[in-house]
């Protein structure tokens, strides 16, 4: 096992690294076998209904692609063969990395612990800040992919004592391989979580849900102007997985990637903040994370640090009990603080966790419950 | 704060089309082989020094439509010399020359890699019919590109494989790949829209393309025909066809290492798929036996549109923009300045062989 010590030191402290993509504060690992490139293999998919004309429609996400013979939807990692729809990414991650829990972030679940992290190729959005696009914006043929099937990728998290994470591009295109491999944690005792932009429909994410410990749900922006114009999706079917998700009882956190002058202004920065309040609860966490110029949006400067600060403090306004910044090491609001002795209860910098004073789930200091996963 | 990311994009983009419309037009020879102190125009043609490009900015952007009252088809297989007559046709109609060896001329130099754009994804029911490749391949061979500088490609092998096309050199013909296997250059190519890694057959492999769409109803974008062929040069066309392909079919092919490529198109319209396109569907298929030949893909797309309404019409189909499916990128495509879509500003040439 890989112990939290060993971790640090391999990441190099890991505070350090101010991005979230695939590679900031992660030891990337190498296991399952390699495949031969161009050949991914195909597995029946769920999730979809047969059309005329050997026509399908996609029924994983709102996009409903109606896909025609020999072709894929809009995410690039399902195909229509002859009338039948296959995945080509169950097995297959491109991506098998371990973070800290932190890095994803999920601050109310196992803090201090890792996350055992994989992702596929494939995306059903294009963010034009996306992090990880050389893989959420590739089709299996082009990453460089391994078979690791359910099973092996549960042995290797409970090898290194990691929870088991579904991340890095969207793990909604490749939700039969996190169904399989989400079950066959918690048949040996391991915990399961997603990192998600959340833009599924209810019956798969309900499916998966069951399966699932916690989920991270990228809260990109809280008008449909900006999700059809930065990420060509939808806000709408967003905050209905957002209530899905809440209904469900698995744990939920909220990150919104501040980006300058595309989604922070105040008026859309509060607009979000009373919606989660009023559908999710003041308990949800909230981060607000500092953008890094990438993709189609090099030519954007990061978010100044004062954003974050401002976003957190409007969202505290509203009432929200746990707002974070992030992507900032060392900024004011990375540790959590209870809301009722207003003490720091786990005390953070970057992606370590320096002091935890919560015990079985409440406050060392005044015995208030914090809400999350905590052991 | 930093200005709009969009308007910003949109700047850079233009300027970099700007740029390289200027770079093609006034390359002298530093263009493809550099052989001779030739030019080429904006897009497409190689002329020779002291000719007229064709078409020059004044002129109606040519197309020519050949059209024969043999039986080219037997099932999905084509005649080969009936093929042959209709290229040599087209070829010398297009350009204005003699003969076809002075046609090619006009549009590749001997040395020169030729990429031959066809489109494979459909099964051999409907792709570009092996045939016509192989005889327009057999055609360069004779102007001085050999078959090993000729290279079919589309976007997987597989689909190349299942359409007809070998993946191993055919003869002395030309070799087959996809871009799964070439692979794609590593670094994006940024769109106002949109963002793509480019084939590397495109980028590194060929000095210009021949164009070789296959004219069908497509239930995304209305029609796909020469411009949407070159999603085929890109690694994620899968996220471009929102919003019936528009604008992403235009900005594609205003890419500068994509439109700077781009020599000739010859549309194989043999046997259009004139409804629940791209892919087949038995009786979907309309025996028409037309080639279209043009060097403005804005140009020879508005002029098959109008092909494939008129057959959809014989079977009593709606219009396109009945269906919500006006193939919208063409007039985008115009504004971009990558050709016209204005019927009456095309020249129109139907040959009957």
């Amino acid at each position: 096992m890989l112990s939290r010590r060993d971790f640090v030191l391999t990441c190099g402290g890991g505070g350090c690294a101010l991005a979230a993509g695939v590679s900031a504060g992660s030891v990337l690992l190498a296991p399952g076998r390699a495949l031969a490139k161009n050949a991914p293999r195909a597995f029946p998919a769920r999730f979809w209904k047969k059309l005329p004309q050997k026509r399908i429609e996609c029924g994983l996400c709102p996009k409903h692609c109606k896909v025609e013979d020999r072709e894929r939807g809009f995410c690039g990692v399902r195909e229509n063969r002859d009338g039948e729809y296959f995945t080509l990414v169950w097995g297959q991650p491109c991506a098998i990395h371990l973070d800290p829990i932190e890095k994803k972030p999920l601050f109310h679940f196992l803090p201090g612990s890792s996350a055992f992290s994989i992702a596929t190729a494939g995306c059903n959005l294009e963010c034009k800040c996306c992090q990880n696009w050389d893989i959420s914006q590739s089709k299996p043929e082009d990453a460089d992919f391994r078979f690791m099937p359910p099973d092996e990728v549960v042995r290797q998290a409970k090898d290194y004592g990691a929870c088991v994470t579904f991340t890095y591009s969207e793990p909604i295109v490749f939700l039969e391989y996190c169904i399989d491999t989400a079950m066959a944690a918690r048949k040996a005792g391991v915990r399961a979580s997603m990192v998600t932009g959340g833009s599924g429909e209810a019956e798969p994410m309900q499916e998966v849900l069951k399966h699932l410990d916690a989920v991270k749900v990228d809260l990109k922006g809280f008008t449909e102007d900006y999700y059809q114009r930065m990420c060509k999706g939808k806000l709408e079917p967003v905050l209905k997985t957002l209530e899905v998700i809440r209904a469900s009882g698995v744990w939920l956190e909220l990150v919104h990637l501040c980006i300058p002058g595309q989604n922070d202004s105040e008026a859309e920065i509060r607009n979000m903040c009373r919606w989660v309040k009023g559908h999710l609860g003041a308990d949800v966490p909230v981060h607000f994370t500092r953008f890094h110029p990438e993709y189609q949006m090099k030519n954007v400067a990061p978010t100044p640090n004062a954003t974050l600060i401002r976003c957190r403090e409007i969202a505290m306004a509203e009432g929200l009990h746990f707002v974070y910044t992030g992507n900032v090491p060392g900024l004011d609001g990375e540790s959590t603080i209870c809301p009722l002795c207003n003490k720091a209860v786990v005390v953070r910098r970057g992606f370590e966790m320096d002091e935890l004073h919560i015990k079985n789930g409440r406050c060392e200091f005044c015995g208030n419950t914090i809400p999350g996963i905590w052991s | 704060m930093a200005g709009d990311a969009n308007s910003s994009d949109r700047r850079r983009f233009l300027q970099a089309l700007g740029g390289a419309a200027l770079a093609v037009a006034g390359c002298g020879s530093s263009c493809g082989s550099g052989r001779s102190a030739e030019r080429r125009s904006d897009v497409g043609a190689v002329v020779a020094k002291g000719e007229p490009a064709h078409p020059t900015a004044t002129e109606k952007p040519r197309v020519v439509v050949v059209r024969t009252k043999k039986s080219l088809t037997q099932g999905y297989d084509a005649d080969r010399g009936a093929l042959r007559t209709m290229l040599e046709a087209g070829l010398v109609a297009l350009s204005g020359q003699k003969n076809t060896a002075a046609a090619l001329a006009r549009y590749v130099r001997p040395g020169e890699r030729v990429g031959l754009k066809i489109n494979g994804l459909a099964g051999r029911n409907a792709a570009t019919h092996v045939e016509l490749v192989d005889e327009l391949s057999a055609l360069l061979g004779k102007s001085d590109i050999d078959g090993e500088h000729q290279i079919a490609f589309d976007r997987f092998t597989s689909d190349l494989t299942a359409s007809g096309y070998s993946s191993k050199p055919r003869g002395r013909g030309y070799r087959c790949v996809g871009n799964d296997e070439a692979g794609h250059e590593e670094e994006l190519v940024q769109m106002p829209s949109s963002a793509s890694r480019l084939s590397r057959v495109l980028t590194a492999q060929v000095d210009g393309v021949v164009n070789l769409p296959v004219l069908k109803q497509h239930m995304l974008s209305g029609m796909t025909g020469a411009l949407k062929n070159n999603f085929g040069c890109i690694h994620n066309p899968n996220k471009m066809h929102i919003d019936n392909c528009d604008p992403y079919i235009a900005e594609v092919n205003a890419v500068p290492q994509i439109r700077s490529k781009q020599r000739l198109v010859i549309m194989d319209a043999l046997r259009p798929v004139v409804d629940n396109g791209p892919s087949y569907q038995p009786g979907m298929g309309e025996v028409a036996n037309l080639l279209l030949f043009a060097t403005d893909l804005v140009a020879v797309d508005t002029v098959a549109l109008g092909i494939l309404e008129d057959l959809r019409g014989q079977r009593e189909l709606p219009p396109l923009a009945k269906l919500g499916l006006a193939p919208t990128y063409l007039a985008t495509s115009s504004k971009l300045g990558l050709g016209v879509s204005d019927r009456a500003g095309i020249e129109v040439i139907t040959l009957d062989v």
